[in-house]
């Protein structure tokens, strides 16, 4: 049972203060110069929003940079030295995480934890503790309640907060979030105010719910079964395989090590984010690219999330965040694309009929 | 908006083309379409809302689009231009595909905006614009609307930027490009970008770091924009593809602006008008070989 508490406007302004005081990096989503609603370090819970649009980049940076360092080598003749990058995994609190992009990073988790155990990763991960607000629902690119989550999903969130009179319903739903709650325990009042939070919570998820239905179970049955499906065909004509979509996802976790040298002796190892929209992503050395076309690159995006990763890792994916939506120059629209895979039959691909994307 | 259906539907039924790109209502704003039907041609419209180069579907990089047969695109001023440039740099031959033009008043910067076209919604680009009847195409359509209103926002910035000493544009520059992670969806949305191999995929040797540090987002994007110098049709798609809002256009002007006092060249749909990149004249300035 998680324990529910309140807090107000004011108190969760002190307590934002009291952690940058004691040198805890305070992360938000705060505007840019240029308008733009970015999660970044902030020095005051003013500069943080804490309802509202999603921020055009998701959370997934705080855990697994564009770019980051793995170690530095020296060559010279016969020797070479490696130095591991010296990681420092410094504390971090969110405050105002989308409950979309907590439940992310808790999807994540479970590839970093699997063949190998990303240290980097789960690094950063021990260090953070995210305090998330349910959102009020999204706009007509949201569909979270689709992948099975909501706007106020506990997933991934150490504190979950529900906008009420005067300030926040708050549930400690982990020992990190117990934590930050023990050290803050004057900012926090017992007993919640779960029967004022409720009205916020069913409007929000109604509001989601009305923009798709579809059961992700029919979804990743056609999936497994319709591999040869004419719809994947021309799934993707207007995609301009960018991978913006990629880039914005707070699920989508590829990346590519490169080594680049500074200089003849000396070099240094990093991983950067990569994408399967890309067709440079499968392309073989010989020459050959099992992917050879923006087709085949979206339908194992939509794989990916929707059955080979349920299949391996007992989730989907997704968040139903809508960024792969909003940010789409080309106007491919997931949410449109599942509603339709949602109602074809599994293992009929003759049936089907090629509409115009 | 129907004689643009009626056309389609005649293409397609004549068998002249395969599927016809154009423009169709979304479900958030206006997206392409690659109608291959009637039914499909009934969904087509034209409006201030289509901002999306679609002469970017006949770069020979869009297996996926090549492989549907020969199309017919719709096209506004600036994406003649692009197919011009196709054609100029030997990417496509002029009887491959079948140009509808149509007559432009200017569009909005954002396919989901709702509002008429003023001084305060019209896209930056399209102030100034002087191929709102493209001369290239098959078919032009509807009548020739009001020009867009007032003057570019980017004309403005760059004068902005150009009084800057070169420290503070430096530093504005790095601040804009430390936002790049590296997506290269500036690069993918464009037409003019149609390498199969581009320069900042080759890693023996490396010309370009990939990474989206400082020094590799720099290279890049100079690269990029270097490489547009004379070439670029000033769509602005790169920018709209940002999805972190880098100011490309400002760039890409720029260069533009250099390319015209420089070499007296300015991008336009004449395929046969050889591009200063291509190009070597006696006459060109020589100074900074010293």
């Amino acid at each position: 049972m998680t324990r529910q508490m309140f807090i107000s406007e004011s108190a969760l302004k002190s307590l934002a203060e009291e952690l940058v005081k004691a040198g805890t990096r305070l992360v938000g989503p705060a505007r840019e110069r240029n308008g733009d609603l970015v999660y970044r370090e902030a020095s005051d819970l003013g500069e943080i929003e804490l309802g509202g649009d999603p921020p055009t980049r998701s959370l997934k940076e705080f855990f697994l940079p564009p770019t980051e360092v793995l170690l530095t080598y020296r060559q010279k003749q016969g020797d070479v030295e490696v130095t591991p990058a010296p990681h420092v995994f410094a504390p971090l609190v969110v405050i105002g995480a989308r409950p979309c992009d907590a439940a992310a990073v808790a999807a994540v988790d479970k590839v970093m934890d699997w063949d190998y155990h990303d240290e980097l990763w789960f690094g950063r991960r021990l260090a953070t503790t995210i305090v998330s607000v349910a959102c009020g629902g999204g706009d007509a690119s949201c569909f979270c309640t689709a992948v099975g989550l909501a706007p106020d999903s506990a997933k991934g969130s150490d504190v979950l907060l529900v906008p009420v009179e005067g300030g926040f319903h708050a549930e400690i739903l982990t020992e990190k979030g117990e934590a930050l709650v023990k050290a803050h325990a004057a900012r926090f009042t017992e007993g919640g105010k779960a029967e004022a939070a409720k009205a916020y919570r069913d409007a929000a998820r109604g509001k989601v719910q009305a923009n798709l239905s579809a059961d992700p179970a029919k979804i990743r049955a056609f999936l497994e079964a319709g591999f040869d499906h004419p719809i994947w065909k021309g799934i993707a004509l207007r995609c301009h395989g960018c991978g913006a979509c990629a880039f914005v996802c707070p699920t989508c976790h590829c990346f590519d090590i490169v080594d680049e040298p500074d200089s003849i002796e000396r070099g240094t190892r990093r991983r950067n984010w990569d994408t399967c929209q890309a067709a440079k992503f499968t392309l073989h050395g010989s020459g050959h690219n099992p992917r050879n076309e923006q087709n085949c690159r979206i339908r194992q995006r939509m794989m990916h999330k929707f059955a080979i990763y349920p299949a391996r890792f007992g989730e989907i994916l997704c968040t139903g965040c809508g960024r792969c939506i909003r940010v789409c120059p080309g106007g491919m629209d997931l949410l449109e694309t599942l509603d339709k895979l949602g109602r074809l039959p599994a293992g009929a691909p003759a049936e089907a009929k090629r509409g115009a994307p | 908006m129907q004689e643009l259906r009626e056309l389609a539907k005649k293409l397609l039924a004549e068998g002249a083309v395969k599927v016809v790109v154009g423009y169709a209502e979304g479900r958030q704003g206006v997206r392409p379409i690659f109608a291959a039907t009637p039914e499909d041609a009934d969904k087509l419209i034209f409006d201030p809302r289509c901002v999306q180069n679609l002469a970017t579907y006949l770069s020979p990089r869009r297996a996926h689009v090549a492989a549907l047969g020969k199309l017919a695109v719709v096209v506004k001023g600036c994406d003649a231009m692009a197919a011009a440039g196709m054609i100029r740099e030997a990417q496509r031959k002029r009887d491959d595909f079948v140009l509808i033009g149509v007559r432009c008043g200017g569009v909005l910067a954002d396919p989901r905006a709702s509002a008429a076209v003023t001084e305060a919604t019209v896209a930056a680009r399209c102030p100034g614009c002087e191929v709102r009847e493209p001369k290239i195409v098959d078919h032009l359509l509807g009548p020739l609307p009001p020009a867009p209103p007032g003057a570019s926002a980017l004309d403005a910035r760059i004068a902005e930027l150009d009084a800057m000493t070169p420290e503070e544009r430096f530093a504005f520059w790095t601040s804009e490009l430390a936002k790049c992670v590296r997506c290269n969806a500036c690069r993918e949305i464009c037409p003019m970008c149609f390498c199969v191999r581009c320069v900042c995929d080759k890693s023996q040797p490396q010309w370009i770091e990939s990474s989206p540090h400082a020094r590799g987002n720099l290279a890049w994007h100079m690269t990029r924009a270097l490489h547009q110098a004379g070439r670029c049709v000033g769509c602005g798609e790169c920018e709209r593809a940002c999805p972190v809002g880098i100011p490309l256009s400002l760039l890409n002007r720029k260069v533009a602006r250099v390319v015209a006092e420089r070499f007296d060249y300015v991008v336009s749909d004449d395929p046969e008008k050889p591009a200063p990149i291509g190009t070597y004249r006696l006459e060109d300035d020589q100074e900074f070989i010293r």
